[in-house]
């Protein structure tokens, strides 16, 4: 049992599961409390271990399953009974074969014989490889063509898995144990093209939203004449006072009755020693950092700007407000917005040259240039915050860094100012982006906006 | 072992009215045998509270329950000195105070000699303790709840994380103090934030989710003994059924029980468009939740 846990846990982990020795030590000592008949039990025990978090159980359920179910399957026993010689024969061919010597062929033996681990790590691999490209050559390919490059080898592995078995004289179309050994390649094959995202229900998805301001509050912020924005922004900075105002009175509530006694004592000095004012201390309450991402290509700029000055109009109200613009690149921008207003500050990003208006939106590229050159302003107390349409002109989406992202800051929240019935079209990777996202919503239009910062602030 | 079994597990919760999966029961199972806390994720509603409150009646244990929010600290959940009780004392027996310093040549023997006394103050009557300190200093066995531990602060989290690996806390006035019988904790969080992987390493997990349809049909039959079994299938065929659409906030257990107790209270015993719309509010918490369910009424029905 012990072999077959520690090879278990190998699997998990090559599989991008966290197994530290002392989840495995646990769960030894567990399974001697289970009755190895009952399944349903002993994948309990082995779940409640090694998979901690609602987002790794559909990874570990797929794991479990090639593990104990597909690669259990005795591929080593004849149909008829005994152990089977020719499996022996044939793997070893295989390995001693001149053209099967790559990591990719060895791993894929392993897979062969029932141990996935070594193949589930050249996968991993595969995924997370950093890709060193020219600007000027964008493509997703890089991790296409890795794939495809497994593929061949699968291939390559099939012709080789037919001489040998034909070579061994027994059947001369391949026996019963090749066709089996096939069959296994064929999953090898199929789970390069799974889909194997964590799974996100905890998702907090906002639809509806309060009617804060009629008319001007749904219209689309991209539809805004010049006038209208000028209304926009005297509205914003009533709403603004508001807000602070309501956060004040939180904030005069939530650090109360912390008796500060040096202070008391010093006090009495003046009543003969006797504590008869009690002073408190005030203990400001900890505040958010805030990192923003706005994409500022096409229509999508418009609910950036909104956001940003929204957010900078309540800099105070958080410890930290770092912003970038992108497009196909980053550029920080929170110098600008700190020292001018926003309107201005509005004007200075439009006009600058740091910024390649005329490229395309390359999400993938950005979040990889946040992460080279940025991660250092992300911990876990900082919110990162993505105001964007997802609309990545098929470039590689890079969800990895979003998922690294997302392990180093509190929470991770998407802004998407395209209508919801688009957002699923085209070339938008919302749908992959989400589920690294803590939060994800709309924001079109003012009412939208209203109700997120109000959620962020209160 | 505090337990005999899964299935020991299992009948003693149903006792204290919570029906557990076999899932739930195993990992309880194996918690209180391995003594590991246990960490419950699950979305709203959906009986993670329920499960400590369960335990703690059918393993005859008190509950002490730690509810968790931003800004919470070690004085509101491990212990806190009571000042103003201690300044209390220190006026009222001003007289004394005199006197041991009366022969006193320097100040600094007479801070020598109350120094000498301090100890007086910082004892257990003047030592306020919070959740956390009472699950450890408890006489008898308890079940510790921690409760929405996602809206702690990291800060906290790693303080939490020694408390749960060594269930002793130093405090500096009184020194170490070890927990008498190691609690059974269970920690519950909606996922607001994901938790640290050394929180997670010491826990057990697991995810609770809405109930399979024979088991929510069990727990509507136990809190309401007199349900129709065959309008109990019914409602919940339809709550599954409401739990698909992209809701604000999707019905859980409890809305399901009030909605049975609502039909009964309307001698109700049919399903139909009419009895729909006449309880739908209390299914749906939102009017555009309320609205999209009669939207989508036939398609619920059927
Ligand atoms: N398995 C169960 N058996 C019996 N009753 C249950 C069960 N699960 C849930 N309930 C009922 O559902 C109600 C809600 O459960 P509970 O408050 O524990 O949910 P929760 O998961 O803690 O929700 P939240 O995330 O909102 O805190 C309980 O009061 C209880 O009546
Ligand atoms: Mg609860």
């Amino acid at each position: 049992m012990m072999h077959l846990l520690l090879k278990f846990a190998a699997v998990c982990r090559s599989g991008n599961l966290r197994v530290s020795t002392s989840e495995v030590i646990d769960a030894m000592t567990h399974l001697q409390w289970i009755d190895f008949s009952d399944e349903a039990g002993f994948k309990a025990a082995l779940k409640a271990n090694f998979a901690k978090s609602r987002r790794d159980q559909g990874n570990f359920d797929r794991l479990y399953h090639l593990f104990f179910h597909e690669m259990q399957t005795s591929i080593a026993c004849d149909p008829k009974g005994g152990q089977n010689d020719e499996l022996r024969q044939i793997i070893a061919t295989l390995r001693e074969n001149e053209d099967l010597h790559e990591p990719v062929d060895q791993a894929l033996i392993d897979f062969l014989q029932g141990d996935p681990a070594a193949f589930l790590q050249e996968m991993y691999n595969l995924e997370n490889r950093e890709e060193y490209r020219s600007p000027a050559l964008k493509s997703n390919l890089g991790q296409l063509s890795g794939r495809l490059a497994v593929m061949l080898r699968i291939n390559a592995l099939k012709g080789a898995i037919g001489q040998a078995s034909t070579g061994s004289g027994a059947d001369p179309a391949g026996g019963p144990t090749a066709e089996r050994l096939l069959g296994r390649l064929d999953r090898a094959y199929k789970m390069l093209t799974e889909d194997n995202r964590p799974n996100n229900d905890a998702l907090k998805k906002v639809r509806s939203n309060e009617t804060h301001f009629k008319d001007i509050g749904e219209r689309s912020f991209a539809a805004l004449s010049p006038a209208e924005i000028l209304q926009m922004q005297e509205i914003i900075k009533k709403l603004v006072r508001k807000l602070r105002d309501r956060m004040g009175r939180r904030y005069a509530a939530g650090s109360r009755r912390y008796l500060d006694v040096k202070k008391t004592l010093r006090h009495s000095g003046r009543f003969q020693g006797i504590p008869i004012e009690i002073k408190y201390r005030q203990r400001p309450l900890k505040k958010a950092k805030i990192v923003a991402l706005c994409d500022v290509s096409g229509s999508v700029w418009s609910a950036a700007r909104f956001m940003l000055n929204m957010l900078y109009s309540m800099q105070d109200c958080f410890s930290a407000v770092h912003s970038f613009a992108f497009i196909s690149a980053t550029t920080d921008i929170t110098e600008i917005f700190e020292k001018h207003e926003a309107d201005r500050a509005v004007e200075k990003i439009l006009s600058s040259r740091k910024i390649e208006f005329g490229a395309l939106t390359d999400y993938g590229e950005v979040f990889q240039q946040f992460r080279r050159n940025h991660m250092h302003l992300v911990n876990k107390r900082t919110t990162v915050i993505i105001v964007g349409d997802g609309r990545s002109n098929y470039h590689n989406p890079r969800e990895e860094i979003l998922a690294d992202i997302r392990e180093k800051c509190r929470r991770i929240i998407w802004l998407n100012p395209e209508p919801e019935d688009f957002w699923h079209t085209g070339d938008s990777e919302i749908n992959t982006y989400k589920a690294y996202c803590h939060e994800l919503r709309p924001c079109r239009n003012l009412n939208q906006l209203v109700d997120f910062v109000e959620d962020l602030v209160l | 072992m505090e337990f005999e079994s899964i299935e020991d597990v299992m009948k003693r919760l149903e006792k204290a009215g919570y029906i557990a999966s076999r899932e739930i029961a195993t990992v309880v199972f194996l918690a209180a045998a391995g003594n590991k806390p246990i960490l419950v994720e699950g979305p709203a509603g959906s009986g993670k509270t329920e499960l400590a409150r369960a335990l703690s009646t059918c393993m005859n244990r008190h509950k002490i329950r730690l509810q968790c929010y931003e800004g919470l600290d070690e004085a509101k959940a491990l212990y806190e000195w009571e000042y103003a009780k201690q300044l209390l004392y220190t006026q009222m027996i001003k007289e004394k105070i005199n006197d041991l310093i009366s022969g006193a040549d320097t100040i600094a023997d007479a801070v020598e000699r109350i120094a000498d006394q301090e100890d007086a103050f910082f004892s257990e009557r003047f030592l306020l303790a919070r959740p956390l300190l009472q699950a450890i200093s408890a006489d008898d066995p308890t079940v510790l709840l921690i409760d929405e531990i996602d809206k702690a602060d990291p800060e906290f989290e790693a303080f939490l994380l020694e408390l749960l690996s060594e269930f002793q806390v130093s405090i500096p006035e009184l020194g170490i103090r070890k927990a008498k019988h190691i609690p059974m904790v269970v920690l519950t969080s909606n996922n607001y934030r994901d938790m640290s992987d050394a929180l997670k390493r010491r826990c057990l997990h697991l995810y609770i989710d809405y109930p399979e349809p024979a088991l929510e049909a069990k727990i509507i039959r136990l809190k309401l003994p007199g349900i129709e079994k065959r309008l109990a299938d019914k409602m919940i065929a339809v709550i599954n059924r409401i739990r698909e659409l992209d809701l604000k906030k999707r019905p859980c257990i409890s809305e399901t029980i009030d909605w049975a107790q609502a039909l009964a209270v309307l001698r109700i015993d049919e399903i139909t468009r009419e009895a729909m719309s006449d309880t739908i509010n209390v299914i749906c918490k939102y009017r555009s939740d309320a609205d999209m369910v009669k939207a989508s009424m036939d398609r619920i029905l059927n």
